[in-house]
């Protein structure tokens, strides 16, 4: 299924923010790791062909960056995450 | 608005008990859980009173300003979304909690509550500069959330039983962070059992084990 790798990783990021968000008490996550998870994403070729995919994503990694609240990460993630879904080719 | 105190093995037979005294359906009743032990467990169910829920929520009696502004912007966004369905403030809950009702509502919790998760960020992202730090709204979809954890108490609960008979760990399946939170809290009072969390996210697990007697 085109997209999938994309989803899981984009799936572990969003778990990851939401960790916490959620405070889920057993792991401390660092910003390092939520930008790492999402620089994974962007690794990937795939999301080149859907629309706005990679957008999103760089949106996501510059509020992680700066410093912007877990809930609106995890929003940006999401908004990929569907984009995703919609699977609508770019251009 | 009434409610009753329900005994029972599992937080779901003393919740049933309860609803059996009060003649109500499981989405019309608030739950508390007062104490939970391996023996019993014991809730208190109270009848949610759907006119002053909805009073309050209309905007007559703004008892609570934040969740006020938070429950008309969900209901904003489900009316743009063209979801119908009714969105009311949890009496005293804290965090403030919102529940969503309706009919036909499986979209909007989504694949393991994947959407009701995204819609619970996109509230706390609007809602997010009348909130103060810290503060978070939790949105609920047919009480979705709730049953999760309850459901996850219970897996606990049989969890640490076993682990009691065994002497053995007991790796759970994975599980998003508020449920593996729910995990931790049932059992941290339990002087025989630990809890603990291993994997990445999003295959995160709770291992429930046999707690090491202190060193003297």
């Amino acid at each position: 299924m085109p997209g999938r790798a994309a989803a899981e990783r984009i799936r572990k990021a969003i778990a990851l923010v939401n960790s916490v968000a959620d405070g889920a008490g057993d792991e401390d996550i660092t910003p390092t790791e939520i930008a790492e998870s999402i620089r994974d994403c962007l690794e990937l070729r795939e999301i080149d062909d859907i629309a706005n995919v990679r957008r999103y994503l760089g949106e996501a990694l510059d509020a992680v960056s700066d410093g912007m609240p877990a809930d609106f990460v995890a929003m940006t993630l999401y908004a990929a995450l569907g984009s995703l879904r919609e699977g609508s080719p770019a251009g | 608005m009434s409610s009753a105190e329900g005994r029972g093995r599992t937080v779901d037979e003393a919740v049933d008990a309860a609803l059996i005294e009060l003649k109500e359906s499981r989405r019309n009743v608030d739950i508390k859980v007062i104490s939970e032990t391996q023996e019993e467990a014991v809730v208190e169910v109270t009848v949610i009173d759907h006119a002053a829920a909805a009073a309050s929520g209309s905007g007559a009696v703004p008892a609570n300003g934040k969740a006020e502004v938070a429950r008309g912007l969900v209901e904003g966004l489900l009316k743009h979304m063209g979801v119908r369905a009714q969105v009311t403030v949890r009496p005293s809950s804290e965090p403030i909690t919102l529940d969503i009702s309706g009919r036909d509502l499986g979209a909007l919790i989504g694949w393991r509550g994947e959407t009701l998760r995204a819609l619970q960020s996109v509230t706390n992202v609007m809602v997010g500069r009348h909130l103060a730090e810290g503060e978070r709204i939790i949105v609920d979809v047919e009480r979705y959330r709730q049953r999760r954890e309850h459901t996850v108490r219970e897996i606990a609960m049989r969890a640490a039983r076993q682990v009691k008979m065994t002497g053995d760990a007991i790796t759970l399946d994975a599980m998003q962070p508020f449920e593996r939170r729910a995990i931790h809290l049932a059992l941290e009072g339990d002087p025989d059992v630990t809890s603990g969390s291993v994997g990445e996210e999003p295959e995160r697990r709770v291992v429930v084990g046999p707690r090491k007697p202190a060193a003297e």
